[in-house]
């Protein structure tokens, strides 16, 4: 066994010395410091997606991951004067980055990089809306679509009440009108499924805190989310309700108050997992994946249950309408995602050319389709129509084994570290012609027209969930506008920081504590007097102000 | 010219300590260069210059609002309850040394106090780990219950801010105590046999050995520990409030330390107010400081510095 071992073991080091010398040719190993505030991985980019970028550039990556070493790397990195060669950050940072001269102007190789400047509009909109560098290019937004501001390419909207087919049919399928409705049936799916396979407890509700706060949204993150089952948004710390208007987060008639009491009804009937508000999303994503939970409502966390063959049983999770719900969700990020790229200030000479050279191929068919659909013959092969065909779908949810030719190693250890990308999901691939995403492939589709897929249509006469919302005017689809707030000055960071945690702490006893109605109403007014001591009032008329003019672009573009 | 021999030999001998001054200017007086963030609307990445000072804003701002000083009061009551716990049941180490020393068969002696040094060795987040796994809704303790019918609930054992202050003493003592003894039963084994014999003799009971000898002989040591302990009154460290803390004990968890880490690091985090409070501590640590050193003066005669 050992002989073998070593036999193989030196194989894999021919393999590499021989790739490596295809590679070299002439260019030296270029190692690129990416400051990163998407990653969740800090340290070089590791497995196969290193080797797919040294074989073409013969680059090295090393990530600086402020959500891993902790956002002080920022501040210290910033006094350096260099935060990296590449630089991935929230865009409310990009302005002062590019005032601090941290930023390099790439108005002389952007025009040139093609495959970036198929998003030539988002790109100089964006550009033209930074003070003081008229004319100049500097950023590059994350995840543009190629298809239009006011389009909702999704079939699920990001947020929307999901419940496991075979479980709400179990109870009868019940027609659910309110969300009294909703719990009176998630305490019969409680009666009929208290465990998993593994006999460990599910619960229809299980909630983490490791997110509150986040994105400058004040609250906690999960119940800040499902006030857009209301048509509500939250911007900041205002609540932007339907008609386009603010109002205070706190005042009862707001979504944030109802999902509150929904929640901590659930609580009092036993349907929330006791280790909610102390439990990180790592420990939530694996109850997801081994079904203790009953209750979904982020569009992508179908992913850590639905595999084809569940959904084949009839097991999988999906959108069971609530009928007072109306439901907010943004149309296609045309103009991207919250973050932007952009090139150290320092970097110069062939190292810049390599850089921009490769943010290219980042932004090429092939960069996107390793990012978005994997590896051939392990994520999926190609039919003989040239289309793209599922293959291994849970290669990154069990981390399989990558073919040799890729350096071997786990899927999703090696998988692309930078996490955020130039080209969205949903832009046409050009070399198959559909969308880079799984989901919207005809294959895909074939294969998960399955009967749960069916009996769903025919009970709610829809295709598809979009659909249904669409059909029956549920569906406030709030169109995409190129827009960055301003960024917090101290004193309003101190002030959301208060009135964050002060809101984040009540809300969670609120839920998690209250054993009666009296109790609840108590503490809410409490804690709306302990907001207002701190300062609510002034943030929150601040955050009106800075996100008023995003609302006038939304109308008008809406117009 | 030659040098006179008591001058080379005098800077020979601060040659000798150079090292250390060097050590000490770098490791403590350098980092207060870090106060003047307190005094600058300091924002990364835009750097401090003289356009960015603000004064004392960030000093009035703790105080500002009656809310925010009422936030702040709190983490103070929170940190000198927690340390003054500690510091109430600081003896309990050094008895617990005396009844070790008192074991007479010696590899259970050993044994006990092997498993009680260990914990000291382990990390807060592996203690907070253990805590989980025991305590969680779904640990051991509630699993037992649970199975014997005795609550139909899970106790929220780590959610609760009940005795938050004891229970962290609790942890506390299972993490140190024995690593503390260790300085009171070498303290123990110099006091002189003869005078235990001598005892002995005279028809002492093992507990009269204890009350007359043992401990009174330890007592220095004791005093010194308790010395070093005030003047870390303030600083009882973050670690173990960090990991224990969460959304339902937060209110009553919080020490200074820790509050300021949060301040520095939520969100975008705002690090000169993060510094004012920081410093805001130094400068009670200075007056506890005089405090014990008037009172060591006045009880004992002579004071620390």
């Amino acid at each position: 066994m050992k002989r073998y071992l070593s036999l193989f073991l030196a194989a894999i080091m021919l393999l590499g010395l021989v790739s490596f010398s295809a590679a070299a040719e002439g260019q030296d190993l270029l190692v690129i410091d990416v400051y990163d505030d998407a990653a969740n991985y800090n340290g070089t980019q590791t497995g196969w997606f290193a080797k797919v970028i040294k074989d073409r550039f013969n680059i090295e990556l090393n990530i600086i991951a402020s959500q891993v070493v902790g956002n002080t790397v920022y501040a210290t990195r910033s006094e350096e004067g260099n935060l990296g060669d590449i630089i991935l950050v929230d865009k409310a940072k990009f302005p002062e980055i590019v005032e601090a001269g941290l930023a390099k102007d790439i108005s002389d190789k952007l025009p040139e990089c093609k495959n970036i400047m198929q998003f030539k509009t988002q790109i100089d909109v964006y550009n033209k809306g930074l003070t003081g560098v008229e004319g100049k290019y500097y950023g590059i937004p994350t995840e543009m679509t190629d298809t239009a501001p006011d389009t909702l390419t999704d079939d699920v909207i990001y947020s929307s009440p999901m419940l496991r087919w075979d479980l709400y049919k179990a109870i009868g399928s019940p027609k659910l009108e309110t969300l009294d409705d909703l719990l009176n049936a998630l305490v019969k799916i409680h009666e009929i499924h208290p465990q998993n396979d593994d006999g460990d407890p599910a619960y229809p509700f299980t909630l983490w805190a490791d997110w509150d706060g986040n994105d400058n949204m004040i609250g906690i993150a999960n119940v800040v989310q499902l006030t857009t089952w209301y048509g509500e948004k939250l911007k900041g710390s205002a609540m932007l309700k339907p008609d386009y208007t603010f109002s205070p987060l706190y005042e009862r008639e707001n979504a944030y108050y109802k999902i509150t009491k929904f929640l901590n009804k659930a609580y009092q009937l036993g349907l929330v997992d006791p280790d909610s508000g102390t439990q990180p999303w790592d420990t939530v994503a694996s109850k997801l994946s081994t079904g203790r939970a009953d209750v979904m409502w982020y569009s992508w966390q179908t992913g850590f249950w639905n595999s084809v063959d569940r959904l084949n049983a009839g097991t999988g999770f999906i959108f069971i309408p609530v009928g007072d719900q109306y439901y907010y969700a943004d149309a296609d990020r045309y103009y991207g995602s919250d973050r932007m790229f952009g090139i150290g200030a320092g970097v110069e000479g062939e190292k810049y050319d390599r850089i921009m050279a490769f943010l290219d191929w980042y932004a090429s068919p092939e960069g996107a389709t390793f990012q978005h659909d994997g590896i051939e013959g392990l994520n999926y092969i190609v039919g003989e129509n040239g289309k793209f065909v599922p293959y291994k779908d849970n290669a990154l949810m069990d981390n399989l084994p990558v073919p040799e030719e890729y350096g071997g190693g786990g899927f999703s250890d090696g998988n692309n570290a930078i996490n955020q990308w130039i080209v969205s999901s949903i832009c046409i691939n050009p070399v198959t012609g559909e969308r880079f995403a799984q989901k919207y492939w005809q294959s895909y589709k074939d294969m998960t027209m399955t009967e749960m897929k069916k009996e769903w249509q025919e009970m709610f006469g829809a295709e598809d969930s979009v659909a249904w919302m669409k059909q029956n005017g549920k569906l406030l689809a709030s169109p995409s506008v190129d827009f960055t707030p301003a960024a917090d000055n101290n004193d309003i960071i101190a002030l959301r920081s208060d009135v964050n945690k002060c809101l984040c702490e009540y809300t969670w006893n609120l839920i998690m504590t209250c054993e009666t109605d009296e109790d609840f109403e108590a503490l809410w007014d409490e804690m709306v007097a302990q907001m207002d001591g701190f300062g609510y009032k002034e943030l929150y008329e601040y955050d009106c102000g800075v996100w008023q003019p995003e609302i006038d672009a939304k109308k008008a573009a809406a117009l | 010219m030659r040098m006179n021999p008591k001058k080379a030999q005098a800077i020979r001998e601060f040659l000798y300590i150079l090292p250390f001054l060097i050590l000490v200017a770098l490791m403590s007086y350098y980092p207060l260069y870090g106060w003047v963030y307190a005094f600058h609307d300091y924002m990364p990445p835009k750097p401090i210059s003289s356009e960015t000072y603000v004064g004392l804003k960030w000093f009035q701002f703790i105080v500002s609002n009656p809310v925010r000083a009422a936030d702040v009061w709190r983490v103070l009551v929170n940190t000198f309850a927690m340390s003054g716990i500690s510091l109430a049941f600081s003896w309990f180490p050094m008895i617990f040394a005396v009844f070790l020393n008192e074991i007479r068969c010696k590899p259970y002696q050993k044994f006990v106090q092997t498993v009680t040094t260990l914990p000291n060795f382990i990390s807060w987040v592996l203690v907070y780990s253990v805590a989980f796994n025991v305590l969680s809704s779904t640990g051991a303790v509630n699993s037992v219950l649970t199975s014997l019918g005795l609550i139909d609930k899970p106790i929220a054992f780590l959610n609760s801010k009940e005795h938050i202050w004891f229970k962290m003493w609790l942890w506390l003592t299972w993490k140190n105590a024995g690593w503390a003894a260790i300085m009171y039963l070498a303290a123990i084994s110099a006091i002189d046999e003869q005078m235990i014999e001598a005892a002995k003799v005279d028809g002492a009971t093992r507990m009269q050995i204890i009350l007359r000898i043992t401990i009174p002989c330890i007592l220095p040591t004791y005093f010194v520990i308790v010395m070093l302990n005030i003047a870390n009154f303030l600083s009882n460290g973050m670690e173990q409030y960090y990991v224990f803390q969460n959304n339902f004990n937060r209110k009553t968890i919080e020490v200074l330390d820790l509050y300021v880490y949060n301040i520095a690091t939520s969100g975008r985090g705002n690090y000169p107010l993060s510094t004012a409070i920081s410093m805001l501590k130094s400068v009670v640590s200075v007056a506890l400081l005089f405090i014990t050193n008037t009172v060591s003066r006045l009880v004992r005669g002579e004071g620390f510095v």
